[in-house]
């Protein structure tokens, strides 16, 4: 564990990503109840204040609302839909991808087409469709279907990491001291497998902002008043001349979690990586 | 022979790959919570006029026969008609606006894929150099915005800052796209900037192993100089997973397009299959859907067949020596 | 042969720097290579030898730093800029390397590869190139040189890509070719065709050569002088003779002792080991590199001793190696070990009927196994020895159940176990266990020695209570020389001997009755390699378990075997006793195995068969005997028509082969050693 906090140590673009990502989650637990404003307050004297006046840090959209307020509430929904996407779909897919990558054969070549099918439909495509299809889309909806969309990436990303563990001789070592399928996949292999896993989950969580965020600014995420990132740039879009603070600042924010997340992710892969 | 049986072989399962996916997006689609007729003609339809459209949809006949009807129509090339704009043959609009998605998406291509393989490679031979840790650092931000932030941001320093460039994408009516090329612009960009991140850094870490590989080491030290060594020796080998990869995310391209053509109210299939979610005009749901996994299909089946003959160790056959 | 040195190294140091330290990686290296001199240079992994020939060619990574000498026909190569590097690389200086397969472009031909090294060096068109390449190609004995150039790398075989790469080496007509370990990756009698061929190119255009390789007897087979590195120094440096006769280094003396070679037998000799392990070199240290695990150090030792020519061109960096002082550890074991009253028990533990393993889909099967038959006693050892692919990992890993047989019967203990571990009794499952080949992948990473070697404990003996199970772990550690403090240890923390060591002792853990080990040692060092042999041979006779022995190595199965079986192309071709199979062999296979094998003593010389081709394709069904294609005493149609009958020459030893007995017992003379 040490040698992770050194090499962390002296990557300086890890812990900026680490440190934006701390400060968003702590916005998320905490913000709510520090704010003046709540998101869904509209001051209709007070519409399209530019960032700084009238005590609205970053100005009041069209209808008023404090575009701070609004960021802060919304980065709660995000990465709670993100964090249980990415856990979601990795245990999903470690589940599914170990089965077929363990047994091989016919189960692995169904298994491949089965994802070949399914990878045909981008995942944001088919998260689209679902979503636009059932209408009024909740934090529960999202998550699962979302999940769901991720988990035919995920899956092939597991087992490609049991495959390379499948052929060791501690593998072989394990059969033939009679252990059960269970033992040798999840006691033998998946501690082995755990970096990959680790970088994947990272990354799939940089993948799930960019997914909640894109569905939301396609109106199909989560409904008013809920605030949503998303939402709120495609909401304002008209605005970008007037008031371009109402389009640019929740898309700002979504910019600085995912590119700190993704600078975290690819230190994790760097280190996780170069261990073996 | 081998190269053959291999395109034989793709080839049947793209097909296979497309008539499940036909059989998916069908019932996904047509499991859709209510009843469609009333959905179109909204909650003041009596119900003589909802039988009378369910009758004429054909929505009481058996599943399967609907399947099969609609599938016959696309392979003869009906698409169907519209539920939402009644009346209108979904053929009429449709191609049009693809014409217009493709138009983009070569556009997009045309800026990243030189782009990021040109930056990739030169990363990738200077590995942990000060070019590497700048390109890579860029790749990784851009990869990680979602299209309609790049795309805001673009909008407000070219459209709004420098108005240079339209804030959106329309065609005024009566002229066609070649008149009005400057609309591409900023969208094609938008896609660039996630692609390029995505491409490059792939290009890259494909350069670094093979720069790091033993006939790379073997050609140095046979005393060929370095550049002929990189293009010569190094490229080849580096390009070909390049190829998949780049073949592979056409799918997230036009995933990407829908986003982008919406934020710049781009008249294409993006644009085209979000109205169809909004309006819940399942034909032209269906046909979007179908097409976009059809792109993809057909592009993973060409950079397929192109890796394959690129590659002599899959061309040509171990023979007896 | 005093002429002017082609190559002169003076005191060359190599380093290479790490964020926090310094590693040594060459120190003081001082060594000549005369024209048309082969010089041969011997070292175990991390000596250095690598390095040497990076150095040489200017080929080292940026963290790295390098000083002292080296004179490439009077011109210091030390200083001069990589462009003018270029100028002797491949042309002047070539080189060839181990892994020939990864060392050719993939996506390019192999005329391309050839013809640009003329191009560049010599200016030549692409024609004139071509022409030059396929006339090299045919020094090398190509047959259809014109064809080979239009194929690309996978297309051909291990054996011919080795050829195309010292073509290529050869192609300017090098004054100084160098060859790291470039026989390492390929079968003995491809490498023995291989080591003619050098020679042969040697002496025909009069280049001098270093030749790179752990492997003693190989370097003999081409080399004039000998280079013995240990830990980044040249320790010793002598003509091939003296070196294996009176090494002066008490490190060549204990490196050679350890190598298994003709004459050292289990029931004569114990091999010897070396204490300690090769550790990192830093800057500080000064003294002789060998002084923390030899026997025969003085107080001197800690000061370097320095290269002293001790006799005429034999130079040492010790004078020790017969020191009295200190008397040599008695390597000899009593006669008659085997006490002389027991009469080896003839307890058939294993046997073997008419066995088929094929792979693979319909029509592309690859015939693993095509009928072997085998018996085998408690407390004998039985060495399978083959070149690869001829089925004799196929067949332990399908008596360990890893694998089903196509077809045929395993019987162990009177019980059939012709299926695979699934369906396996727990009791059979601990009466046969396994030694992979590389420990580093047989040992699970995550887990602790003491959770590897107690794991089978609990789930085949049952043991249920920890603590009797951590005592019964350290006793077994300690029987393979490895202390308490190694229980929870990670594999990850622990030397390629140690590892396998380890292996031995999950292995054994459960008192099995029949051990396979599938090439336990081919991936460790020699010094290593002789602890593991020790170990398996002193827990064999202890335990009374039957071994099978899979190795390719004949020296090692020579030392450790009962009985040898030789395989082919999934088929047996001799068995017999180890006297037999090894003194007087039948098979014509086996001569030629026997004939390319290396010797660690020079003066050995052995037959000259030497066998071309390659193997025929395994997925093809042979009619008649698999060795024909290769056979250098074919009878005639009959062999490729008609499967070989077997011919019994004693109780023990028999072979599969159309040529008559008579013929067969009559022949003996051009196999084997001669002395």
């Amino acid at each position: 564990m040490n040698t992770y906090l050194l090499q962390l140590k002296r990557s300086p673009r890890a812990i900026a990503g680490l440190a934006i990502l701390l400060i968003w989650i702590f916005a998320a637990i905490a913000g709510p109840s520090l704010l003046s404003y709540s998101y869904t307050e509209m001051d209709m004297n007070n519409q399209m204040v530019a960032p700084g006046q009238e005590g609205h840090l970053l100005g009041t959209d069209a209808l008023g609302r404090d575009v701070f307020s609004r960021i802060i509430y919304g980065s709660r929904s995000i990465l709670t839909i993100a964090l249980l996407t990415s856990l979601l779909s990795s245990i999903a897919g470690i589940i599914i991808g170990f089965t077929a990558g363990y047994f091989g054969g016919i189960v692995d070549t169904i298994f491949l087409r089965i994802m070949d099918i399914l990878m045909a439909i981008p995942p944001l495509v088919l998260a689209m469709v679902v979503l636009g299809i059932l209408g009024n889309s909740t934090i529960v909806g999202l998550t699962i279907i979302v999940s769901i969309a991720f988990t035919p990436a995920t899956a092939r990303v597991a087992r490609g990491a049991l495959l390379t563990c499948k052929s060791t001789e501690y593998v072989d070592a394990a059969r033939i001291r009679g252990e059960s399928h269970i033992y040798i996949m999840f006691v033998e292999i998946l501690p082995n497998t755990i970096g990959p896993v680790i970088v994947e989950i990272t990354a799939r969580f940089a993948y799930s902002i960019m997914m909640i965020a894109s569905l939301g600014f396609l109106g199909v995420g989560l409904q008013p008043p809920t605030p949503d990132w998303g939402m709120m740039v495609i909401e304002n879009k008209s605005l970008i001349r007037a008031a371009p603070w109402t389009v640019l600042y929740p898309s700002l924010a979504i910019a600085s979690l995912v590119i700190a997340i993704s600078l975290f992710s690819d230190f994790v892969s760097k280190v996780m990586i170069n261990e073996d | 022979m081998e190269f053959l049986k291999r395109f034989a072989k793709r080839l049947g399962f793209t097909l296979l790959t497309i008539l499940a996916m036909s059989v998916l997006i069908f019932f996904l689609v047509e499991i859709m919570p209510g009843d469609v007729a009333q959905t179109v003609l909204g909650q003041s339809a009596t119900e003589e006029s909802v039988a009378a459209l369910r009758d004429r949809m054909g929505l009481d006949d058996p599943l399967h026969e609907r399947y099969l009807r609609w599938a016959g129509g696309f392979i003869r090339g009906d698409l169907g008609e519209s539920l939402y704009m009644r009346g209108v043959q979904i053929n009429t609009i449709f191609w049009r606006k693809v014409g217009h998605s493709v138009v983009l998406a070569l556009t997009a291509l045309l800026f990243y894929v030189p782009l990021s393989i040109l930056f990739g490679v030169f990363a990738g031979v200077k590995e942990g150099k000060a070019p590497d840790a700048i390109i890579s650092f860029v790749g990784l931000a851009t990869m990680a915005l979602p299209e309609f932030v790049s795309g805001i941001i673009l909008i407000t320093v070219f459209a709004v800052g420098l108005e240079i460039l339209p804030i959106a994408s329309i065609i005024p009516i009566g002229e066609n796209l070649w008149q009005n090329l400057d609309i591409l612009v900023l969208p094609a960009l938008s896609i660039t900037f996630v692609m390029f991140g995505y491409v490059s850094r792939m290009q890259r870490s494909s350069m670094v192993s093979v720069m790091k590989a033993d006939y790379i080491r073997a050609a140095i030290l046979k005393g060929m100089p370095r550049k002929y060594v990189i293009f010569r020796h190094a490229l080849k080998n580096a390009l070909l997973p390049t190829i998949t990869i780049i073949g592979m995310n056409m799918g997230w391209l036009f995933g990407g397009l829908i986003v982008v053509e919406t934020l710049f109210g781009f008249p294409g299939l993006g644009s085209l299959t979000m109205s169809a979610i909004k309006t819940r005009d399942i034909p032209l749901i269906e046909a979007c859907v179908l097409f976009i996994t059809f792109i993809f299909v057909f592009a993973t089946f060409t950079t397929d067949m192109l890796y394959a003959f690129l590659n002599p160790r899959i061309r040509y056959k171990r023979g007896d020596a | 042969m005093k002429t002017e040195p082609v190559l002169e190294i003076k005191e060359l140091d190599v380093a290479y720097h790490t964020l926090t330290d310094t590693v040594v990686a060459l120190k003081g290296v001082s060594l000549s290579v005369a024209k048309n001199e082969a010089l041969g240079i011997i070292g175990e992994s991390g000596c250095g030898k690598s390095t040497l020939f990076y150095a040489i060619m200017d080929y080292l990574p940026v963290s790295s730093s390098r000083s002292g000498e080296i004179l490439f026909k009077g011109e210091d190569l030390v200083v001069k800029t990589p462009k003018q590097m270029t100028k002797f690389r491949g042309s002047k200086i070539a080189m060839v390397y181990q892994n020939p397969y990864s060392s050719l472009n993939p996506s390019l031909t192999i005329g391309f590869q050839l013809e640009e090294v003329s191009m560049f060096h010599h200016g030549m068109s692409r024609k004139e190139a071509r022409q030059a390449a396929v006339e090299t190609l045919s020094d090398l004995h190509l047959g259809d040189a014109a064809g080979i150039v239009r194929r690309y790398p996978h297309q051909i075989s291990g054996g011919m890509q080795q050829r195309i790469c010292i073509a290529m080496a050869l192609l300017c007509k090098p004054d100084l070719m160098i060859l790291d370990e470039p026989t390492t990756a390929l079968d003995v009698t491809t490498e023995a065709v291989i080591l003619d061929i050098i020679k042969e190119l040697k002496d025909k255009y009069n280049m001098s050569l270093i030749y790179i390789s752990h492997d003693i007897g190989v370097v003999n087979k081409v080399s004039d002088r000998i280079a013995v590195m240990y830990r980044g120094e040249v320790v010793e440096f002598g003509n091939q003779n003296t070196i294996y006769k009176k090494p002066e280094h008490p490190y060549t003396r204990a490196l050679i002792n350890c190598m298994p070679r003709a004459g050292v037998l289990k029931e004569n000799t114990q091999l010897n080991t070396i204490p300690g392990y090769v550790s990192r070199r830093s800057a500080a240290e000064t003294g002789c590199p060998f002084v923390a695990r030899c026997e025969k150090r003085n107080a001197t030792c800690e000061e370097k001793y320095g290269m002293v020519e001790r006799k005429p061109d034999h130079f040492s960096a010790c004078d020790r190696a017969y020191a009295t002082d200190i008397p040599d550890k008695v390597l000899s074991k009593e006669a008659g070990s085997i006490p002389e009253g027991a009469e080896p028990e003839h307890k058939t533990i294993l046997k073997i009927d008419n066995l088929y393993k094929y792979y693979g889909p319909h029509g592309k099967r690859i015939r693993a196994l095509d009928g072997v038959d085998l018996t085998l006693d408690r407390n004998n050892v039985l060495g399978v020895v083959g070149e690869s692919g001829c089925g004799k990992s196929t067949m332990g890993h399908t008596i360990s159940g890893l694998m089903r047989p196509t077809r045929g019967k395993i019987i162990f203990d009177g019980t059939n176990i012709s299926v695979s571990w699934r369906k396996r009794s727990p009791e059979t499952l601990r009466d046969i266990q396994l030694i992979f080949q590389n420990p580093g992948r047989s040992l699970n990473p995550s887990f602790t020695i003491e959770n590897i070697i107690g794991r089978p404990m609990l789930k085949l003996l049952g043991i249920k209570s920890k603590q009797k199970r951590r005592k019964l772990i350290v006793d077994i550690l300690k029987k393979v020389d490895l202390g308490e403090e190694y229980l929870f240890r990670r594999p990850k923390q622990l030397s390629g001997g140690e590892m396998q060591r380890a292996a031995v002792a999950r292995a054994f853990s459960i008192a099995p009755n029949l051990l396979v080990c599938d090439e336990p040692t081919s991936a460790l060092d020699a010094s290593v390699q002789a602890s593991v042999l020790n170990l398996l041979v002193d827990l064999q006779k202890d335990s009374g378990a039957a071994y099978i022995f899979i190795s390719h190595d004949l020296n090692v199965i020579n030392y450790l075997s009962d009985y040898i079986m030789v395989m082919y192309l999934g088929r047996i071709c001799e068995y017999g006793k180890k006297t037999e199979v090894g003194g007087s062999p039948r098979h014509p296979y086996t001569e030629a195995l026997l004939s390319a094998v290396p010797d660690v003593d020079p003066s050995l010389k052995r037959g000259e068969i030497r066998l071309h081709g390659a193997p025929p394709n395994p997925t093809k069904k042979i009619k008649g005997c698999p060795f024909a294609g290769r056979c250098h005493r074919k009878v005639g149609s009959v062999c490729d028509t008609t499967p070989p009958p077997r011919v019994n020459f004693s109780d023990t030893h028999f072979a599969y082969c159309h040529i008559s007995p008579e013929v067969l017992n009559s022949e003996i003379s051009v196999k084997g050693i001669k002395k």
